[in-house]
């Protein structure tokens, strides 16, 4: 199964858009960058039966990690998190534009 | 050798050198008999539009690479078809000599399908 | 595919390549690719080739000099590179184009210097399919 890594927000960019048409089931999203300005973006509910994460650091960068723990169904991870998603999927997608 | 290999072309040529860069890296890995196929999606679907004119903008013709593909033996494109309805784009308009053209409805479930997937 | 050791799941240490297409201070992409490759060596994996393209070339730049409070990606490339003995490749068709070169490459193309940092080498696209056959997870970092 496919782990997409979504690094732009969805407010400027159609990465995660494009990410969502491309999603399959069972499928994990890892939301990286400014891609964690997704929390605040409706299209995320789309996905509420699928395993959706945070990489934290970039979160907290941006003022967002107290909203990523109020937004149900994400799970925040960390850099040896990011590697463990890496090890359990593939291929793994990158939505940077 | 191993790892079939899926390019992700999302990128419209010109405007930014990723489509061009991306469709070098393809016919570097063709040359070398890696298994490799292409998927157009999203503004990718623009560098098969067959009345490209770069010479206009002083560019090197990105379609040129592409109609040099089937040479590699790459003679069958994936094409995203809700990408090129989304544009307004018809078949018709994205044929190229030497290569089948296969619309697909379930990008997700042809990317699920390969080891490993570049994205341009 | 895991193995059980008791109540713990082990995952094997796999081998990782890594596409890195964005240059340094520019956007966040190549600092985020140093990030994931130190958790990949912490985490006891394997990284096989990272090989930068497109603009990532740039962090083979051996000339850009950031100010001191700053991070400085190229320096801790080099950091990494002597560590882990890593293969850090550069697209030497990208790099002639925006302007990274061996003293070789210097000479060659009658340039006035070389500014190829040491721990990188230039070599040509065939080690980025290379990297994707010998390698079990590819990551690209772009945008």
């Amino acid at each position: 199964m496919t782990l997409h890594l979504v690094s732009k927000s969805p407010f400027s960019s159609s990465a995660l858009r494009d990410c969502l048409q491309s999603f399959a089931e069972g499928d994990a999203l890892l939301l990286i960058e400014d891609g964690v300005y997704a929390l605040r973006h409706d299209a995320l509910q789309t996905l509420q039966n699928s395993a959706v994460y945070c990489l934290e650091a970039d979160a907290a960068a941006r003022g967002q990690r107290e909203l990523a723990a109020i937004v149900s169904g994400i799970k925040m991870i960390d850099d040896a998190g990011w590697v463990k998603l890496c090890t359990q999927h593939n291929p793994i997608v990158s939505w940077f534009r | 050798m191993g790892n079939k290999t899926l390019a992700l072309c999302r990128t419209a040529p010109y405007g930014s050198a990723l489509a061009r860069e991306g469709l070098e890296a393809v016919l570097a890995s063709a040359a070398m008999e890696q298994e490799v196929d292409l998927l157009f999606i999203g503004d990718g679907i623009f560098q098969l539009l067959g009345n490209q004119s770069p010479e206009e903008i002083q560019q090197k013709s990105q379609r040129r690479n592409l109609l040099a593909l089937p040479m590699f033996g790459l003679e069958q494109f994936y094409v995203c078809a809700s990408s090129l309805a989304e544009r307004g784009v018809k078949p018709k308009l994205i044929e190229i000599p030497g290569v089948e053209i296969k619309t697909i409805e379930q990008p997700g479930a042809l990317i699920a399908s390969y080891q490993c997937v570049l994205s341009f | 595919m895991p193995r059980s050791a008791g109540h713990f799941t082990i995952w094997p240490a796999m081998k990782f390549s890594l596409a890195v297409y964005s240059a340094p201070h520019s956007t966040q992409s190549a600092a985020s690719a140093l990030r994931f490759a130190k958790a990949l060596l912490s985490e006891g994996h394997e990284i096989y080739r990272i090989f930068f393209y497109c603009d990532g070339i740039q962090n083979g730049n051996s000339i850009a000099a950031p100010p001191q409070d700053e991070a400085d990606l190229t320096g801790e490339w080099q950091d990494l590179q002597r560590q882990y003995n890593l293969d850090l490749v550069i697209c030497i068709a990208a790099a002639q184009r925006r302007g990274v070169l061996s003293q070789r490459e210097a000479e060659r193309q009658e340039k006035l210097s070389a500014n190829l940092a040491e721990g990188f080498e230039l070599a040509g696209l065939g080690q980025l399919t290379d990297a994707v056959a010998n390698s079990e997870r590819l990551v690209t970092f772009g945008g």
